[in-house]
């Protein structure tokens, strides 16, 4: 029974008194908020800006041994993959060293017919020719390629396997929020900035969901604004003044109601951020600064015919650079930029779906290929968009990561396509990505491939029927990378958490036996992993 | 009523007087202060004090000794109930379904509900009733002369046109044009141009006299010398304010809009002739006859849903679908890829969606439907086979059988993620689906798996033609190719050894206790080829079906449906430790293993009537505890201020594809067409974010703006809902009453929450009503009904409570 009496009367109000000091936490001035932080994620540094990363998820489990292709490796070939199988260049052998090829042909159709890998210049591994944009970034030095990526006691369900990227806490169920989402808390800066973790996806993914501070989703940002009745200036604000009174107003405790007030105060308090900054595409036509491919200079984000590659002068598809189903993708990845390079927001990330290839996968060209081109073109693109048009966030101030949940079968089955395997590949780019590198002296300091072959290989790719390819478990690539070790390097190296900071943003790096931080032998399936790959 | 204690968290003394303060308790009708002299003795009264946001201030010092505790009255539990089951077995409450529900009972209305073969309804083949509808406006008197007109070809029925001066019409001001009520004969008083030179009066159908205009135009009108016209005299006062209204009759086709309005801009009204009662019959029709496009389909599902009496069978209908999720847009493609035309594979892929919806819905109509029937239908669906890639699947000699449907059919269909099986059952149950494709078969032969191609062809002289699929005449279906079979022996749910072989059968664990712990659940499908290898399919189907696993991932997602998101699988149901949903999980699923009434295992029904008695469904801990998916949202805005009206309109109406770009924009419920396998989410935290909320947001605001209105077509300008109309037809007493006003639809839209929980709601609805635009007071009392303010001061009212958060729940 609840029944207060007068002579419990001073208990209860200093009971009540400490109830609301912890309640409010969230309210405390921001400079006291900001001190109980550490670390330095959403901190203006020296040069008054704030390091950034926007991630791409290639939802659907992307096929890593036809991105990144081990061409080293003679186990890719038929009959293993046979009529996916990229080929090979004669006049281009693998073993060459140094830079990526970037293919040119004199064509009518430049390098788009272009159908075999890339020699990455370390000797083994490949580019699918999807790619071939990518090959100016990687030579720059602003692109990695993580190979063999995954986790221990890799689940095969999409859906398992998307949440425990997203959680960053692999077969654990109990971790119900997002890795980013974590880091942004960590910030100190996810209640008070109104802007921190911004998804430009038709809903908000688990990566940045969580239960004390709301991260943004829009998918149309000219949408992001409120409509009422009488669709008058002064009716609609007196609309939206009825509602933010409603929801203050207190009602019983259900399941669903943080949640909705949470959101609910969101949206309030971003509304007015996105109605000032003008997302029209004519108010943001973005060009490339150089010819691509022998052709005139294109536009960076491909939203229309007119504005996909050489298509506008030719009016030949064959010079889209992206499919045309790729527009709604690219619209996406336009506002994610302007999002990172005109507010707050500390990330900011986008999904590519599709890559399910279970039948017709395709090989140079087809369903996966059409995929890559977008990723190609996206890493492509907002590199020239943060190098030659943000001014807030520049290039070095950014690292752009993919994520993939996982690999597909290295024998091809009876559709041609692609089952649920393991290890796959993730992309990181950024200005400050530790890539490609020339040495001064003559041939290559540093290769941009990791975990393929060449001297960035420090548990070497086993080569042949019994090799890497099969190892785990018959026909699924074998990982040697923690994909918590990449994210966990961007998020510390990078964005700035202290390793304190990104235990608790990643469980796993508290506990030694995971080995995602140095190489080591994660415990929970006995296989050696390398730590976190040398990429930032 | 129910009396009970809510949590006093705070007593302080604030100048002199107590104050006291205590959460909110769910469903409270009434708050009350009890006093008694010691805690043993009974606690009554209610007060002193003030009663405010769930704080009693104002407690005397002096006066007032003793032991006080806060009671609230709460909803009896047949209204808790009845308000729950409106908002969870039905697409939300109508004002009509839920002053049933009160009259016969929630137990009534959940049998009712369980047999939708006993309810009389046939919306599928209803014949369309044209109705008259009455447009009002009102505006200034800028020009003299009144235009007829259609925005194109078409025609429309047009009675009683009065045009007054003033801003409201009573009926007895004079009225200012001549002939309005179309009772003589046309060209003089009404001027005719000559794209209209084909309209004349009807006899033959009225709303008042004899006659009626019917309008017939061969092209759109704009302005005199394109119009029905009259010329007003005497001129009318540019300055002073006039009222146009006419009654026009609905039409079950007609795409035209009508135009009648005043030359200038002064009164301009443009209304679709289509009846806004959009009936699902036509659309039946087209998707009867192979010829309606998804969005066709879409827009027929979300008007049942809106519409249909029989509303547990349209949620189960939406759940079924989703959980055998197909991709409508992977359909299309193969059959675009086979060499069709996009609109010829559009209507393809729409017709197998169809297909498999009315075998569900056929399925359920039978009172004992197992879950193995419904997973028959979905494994023997084109959609599904073409969508999880059985399709072109090969088993024989060395090929490697795609592993797609194997999977999600264990993952997501039938047992569970993990729960029961791993990769090497995958790998043995993908190969039984070997052989498992459709093909184009003449139409009679839909029902035989190994029919062959179609015979039959559009033009039968084409000879270079005639291997061309779109040539060809017939209906693509089930085709089992079992030169494509893997012949193997199969040995599922086994244990492997490291070199993986198959050694024991694997034993359901022990955490499911009695009766299931320690069955062996394994199935030995012996080597098979021929036709009769197409039983492997069933064999094993059937085997899963009623396998504890199933059971449990089944009814979680039951429960999840209907209770709220916080059950799952892999529970342990002998450690002791209990909650109220595991109990719930395990007593549906011993309704599954053991039917109360006899016959198969796995009936539907026995399980849903289990969740529907259950505590934990009929609590406050189920009440309210969800978040609507679009789909249940946009339904459930329409359905809350759907009155029907004598004549058989309605006060809320929606022709179903003006929700669906909504649909999209609140997190892409793209309806029969998800691309990924799992369904869309049944969670609030999957759909609820800024980015979703604005759009839920401005498709309540646009819903509620009246016919025109810029924004409108966000919730589809065929979505009309008139709150007032509503308010005519329920509460007529209540309209220049601003609190009977908020009263009225508190109670309609909040039925669970309790009206003391209301009272700030009531407070900023009843502000709302007495506030001009500009925020400066204007009571309703002072407004007119029937008048442009009045009508949009309440608009903006309901669009108001229906974009707060409590209507996000259900």
């Amino acid at each position: 029974m609840n029944v207060i009496t007068r002579r419990t009367f001073l208990s209860h109000t200093a009971r009540l008194g400490l109830g609301t000091a912890l309640a409010t936490l969230t309210d405390i001035p921001f400079v006291l908020q900001r001190a109980l932080a550490d670390g330095s994620i959403g901190l203006t540094g020296p040069d008054g800006r704030v390091k950034k990363l926007l991630f791409i998820f290639l939802r659907g489990a992307n096929d890593g041994l036809n991105t990144l292709l081990p061409f080293g490796d003679d186990a890719y070939a038929a009959p293993n993959r046979q009529t996916i199988l990229i080929g090979k260049d004669p006049a281009q052998p693998v073993d060459t060293k140094g830079q990526a090829l970037f293919p040119v042909s004199g064509q009518t159709t430049g390098t788009f017919d272009y159908a075999n890998g890339l020699p990455l210049g370390n000797g083994f591994a490949a580019l699918h020719p999807a790619l071939k944009f990518l090959a100016p970034v990687y030579n720059a030095g602003d692109l990695a390629l993580v190979h063999r990526v995954g986790y221990p006691k890799q689940s095969r369900s999409h859906f398992d396997s998307q949440n425990y990227w997203e959680t960053g806490a692999p077969n654990n169920n109990l971790v119900s929020d997002g890795i980013l989402y974590r880091a942004m808390v960590e910030s100190g800066l996810a209640n008070s900035l109104p802007l921190t973790g911004v998804s430009i996806a038709s809903s908000l993914p688990l990566i940045l969901r969580g239960s004390n501070a709301a991260m943004t989703n829009l998918s149309d940002p000219t949408r992001y604004n409120l409509l009422a009745v009488p669709n008058t200036p002064a009716g609609n604000l007196k609309a939206d003044a009825a509602l933010a009174a409603a929801n203050r107003a207190r009602f019983a405790d259900k399941r669903d109601r943080e949640l909705l007030t949470l959101q609910y105060q969101n949206l309030a308090s971003t509304l007015d951020i996105f109605a000032q900054m003008d997302f029209s595409e004519t108010g943001n036509t973005f060009v490339d600064d150089e010819n691509t491919d022998g052709d005139q200079p294109y536009y960076l984000f491909p939203t229309t015919n007119a504005k996909n590659g050489g298509y506008a002068r030719n009016s030949d598809t064959g010079k889209y650079v992206v499919p045309a189903a790729a527009y709604g993708h690219f619209q996406n990845l336009k506002a994610a930029s302007l999002v990172l390079n005109k507010t707050s927001a500390i990330v900011a990330g986008v999904s590519i779906d599709g890559w399910d290839t279970h039948g017709n996968q395709g090989g140079a060209n087809g369903a996966q290929a059409g995929l890559l081109r977008r990723v190609g073109w996206s890493i492509y693109a907002a590199r020239k968009y943060f190098t030659k048009y943000a001014d807030k966030c520049k290039w070095d101030d950014l690292v752009i990561v993919t994520l993939s949940e996982f690999g597909r079968t290295t024998v091809e089955n009876s559709d041609g396509g692609t089952d649920h395997a393991e290890a796959s590949v993730m992309f990181v780019a950024g200005g400050g990505v530790k890539g490609f590198q020339a040495d001064p002296l003559g041939g290559v300091k540093r290769s941009g491939v990791f975990n393929c072959g060449g001297d960035s290989d420090p548990i070497p790719w086993q080569t042949g029927a019994n090799g890497t390819m099969f190892q785990a478990t018959g026909r699924y690539l074998k990982r040697n990378t923690d994909y918590r070790s990449v994210l966990g390097k961007l998020i510390r190296d990078h964005l700035g958490a202290t390793q304190p900071q990104l235990n608790r943003i990643i469980p796993g790096y508290a506990d030694p036996t995971e080995s995602l931080l140095t190489r080591g032998t994660q415990t929970r399936d006995q296989t050696a992993v390398i730590g976190e790959p040398d990429l930032v | 009523m129910a009396a009970e204690t809510p949590n006093i968290t705070g007593l302080t003394l604030q100048n002199g007087q107590f104050q006291l303060n205590f959460d909110p308790f769910p469903a409270t009708v009434e708050y009350q202060l009890q006093q008694a002299a010691s805690p043993e003795l009974p606690f009554a009264g209610n007060g002193p004090g003030l009663l405010g946001n769930f704080v009693w201030s104002a407690l005397p010092v002096t006066g007032s000794e003793g032991f006080y505790r806060v009671v609230a009255q709460t909803l009896s539990p047949d209204e808790l109930l009845g308000a729950t089951l409106l908002s969870r077995i039905a697409y939300g409450p109508t004002p009509d379904e839920q002053a049933r529900v009160r009259t016969v009972g929630p137990a009534a209305y959940i049998e009712e509900q369980l047999a939708p073969e006993n309810i009389q309804e046939d919306l599928d083949h209803a014949a369309f009733v044209p109705t008259w509808h009455k447009v009002t406006a009102s505006g200034l008197g800028t020009a003299s002369a009144v235009f007829i007109y259609v925005d194109g070809a078409g025609e429309a029925f047009l009675d009683d046109v009065r045009l007054v001066e003033g801003p409201t019409d009573d009926g007895t001001q004079p009225n200012l044009l001549r002939d309005g009520d179309f009772e003589t004969a046309l060209g003089s008083d009404w001027l005719i141009s000559t794209n209209l030179v084909g309209s004349a009066l009807t006899p033959d159908v009225q709303h008042g006299g004899d006659l009626s205009l019917h309008v017939i135009s061969t092209a759109a009108g704009t302005t005199t010398s394109s119009s029905i016209y009259q010329n007003i005299l005497p001129a009318l006062s540019k300055t002073k304010t006039y009222t146009l209204s006419y009654w026009y009759l609905t039409s079950a086709t007609e795409t035209a809009q009508l135009t009648v309005r005043l030359s200038g801009s002064g009164i301009v009204t443009k209304i679709p002739l289509k009846d806004p009662n959009a009936s699902p019959a036509p659309i039946f029709t087209s998707l009867t006859a192979g010829t309606a496009t998804i969005n066709d389909l879409r827009a027929w599902h979300v008007l049942h849903a809106v519409q249909s009496r029989q509303q547990l069978a349209e949620v189960l209908r939406q759940f079924w679908e989703n959980h055998f999720v197909t991709e409508y847009t992977k359909e299309h493609d193969y059959f675009n890829n086979a060499g069709l035309d996009s609109n010829s594979a559009g209507q393809i892929a729409t017709q197998l969606e169809f297909a498999e919806n009315i075998r569900w819905r056929d399925a359920m109509r039978k009172p004992q439907c197992t879950f193995y029937d419904l997973l028959r239908i979905s494994a023997e669906s084109p959609a599904m086979i073409i969508y999880l890639d059985t399709v072109g699947s090969r088993g024989n000699g060395s090929n490697i059988a795609n592993e797609n449907y194997g999977r999600e059919l264990c993952e997501l269909f039938t047992l569970g993620v993990d729960n029961g099986y791993d990769q090497a059952d995958i790998v043995q149950i993908s190969r039984v689906w070997t052989g498992w494709s459709i093909r184009l078969v003449a139409n009679d032969q839909v029902g035989n798996p190994f029919a062959p191609t179609t015979t039959n062809y559009l033009d039968p002289n084409a000879i270079t033609n005639k291997t061309a699929v779109t040539n060809l005449i017939g209906t693509w279906a089930f085709n089992y190719k079992s030169a494509s079979h893997n012949t193997t022996q199969k040995k599922i749910f086994f244990q492997h050894d490291s070199a993986g072989n198959a050694t024991t059968p694997k034993l359901v664990p022990a955490r499911f206790g009695q009766p299931w712990a320690g069955r062996d659940y394994s199935l030995v499908i012996p080597a098979g080829s021929g036709t009769n290898s197409i039983q492997e399919g069933y064999t094993l189907l059937a085997h899963m079906a009623n396998q504890p696993f199933a059971e449990e991932f089944i009814s979680v997602k039951l429960c999840r449906l209907f209770v709220h998101d916080g059950f799952a699988i892999g529970y342990d149901f002998t450690d002791g430790q209990t909650t109220p949903e595991e109990e719930l999980v395990h007593a549906c699923m011993l309704a599954w293993e053991n039917p109360p009434n006899g016959g198969p295992k796995g009936q539907l029904r026995d399980v849903l009537r289990v969740i529907f008695n259950s505590e934990l469904f009929r609590s406050n801990s189920g009440s309210l505890q969800k978040i609507k998916t679009p789909l249940e949202f946009n339904v459930s805005v329409v359905r809350a201020l759907r009155g029907r009206n004598g004549d058989g309109s309605f006060t809320a109406t929606t022709d179903g594809y003006g929700l669906l770009a909504a649909l999209s924009r609140m997190g892409r419920m793209l309806l029969f067409d998800r691309m990924e396998p799992n369904g869309y989410p049944e969670d609030g935290p999957a759909w609820i974010s800024a980015g979703t909320l604005a759009e839920r947001l401005r498709f309540v605001q646009a819903a509620l703006m009246p016919a025109g209105m810029t924004g409108k077509s966000d919730a589809g300008t065929a979505t009309m809902i008139d709150p007032v109309a509503l308010l005519r037809l329920k509460a007529p007493a209540s309209l220049g009453d601003a609190g009977a006003v908020a009263d009225y639809f508190l109670g309609l839209l909040f039925p669970a929450e309790g009206t003391a929980n209301l009272a700030a709601f009531r407070a900023i609805t009843i502000n709302f009503l007495n506030t001009d635009d500009a925020g400066a007071a204007s009571p309703l009392s002072g407004l007119t009904p029937g008048t442009s303010p009045y009508d949009l001061r309440v608009r903006g009212a309901v669009a108001l409570l229906l974009t707060t958060q409590r209507f996000e729940e259900q």
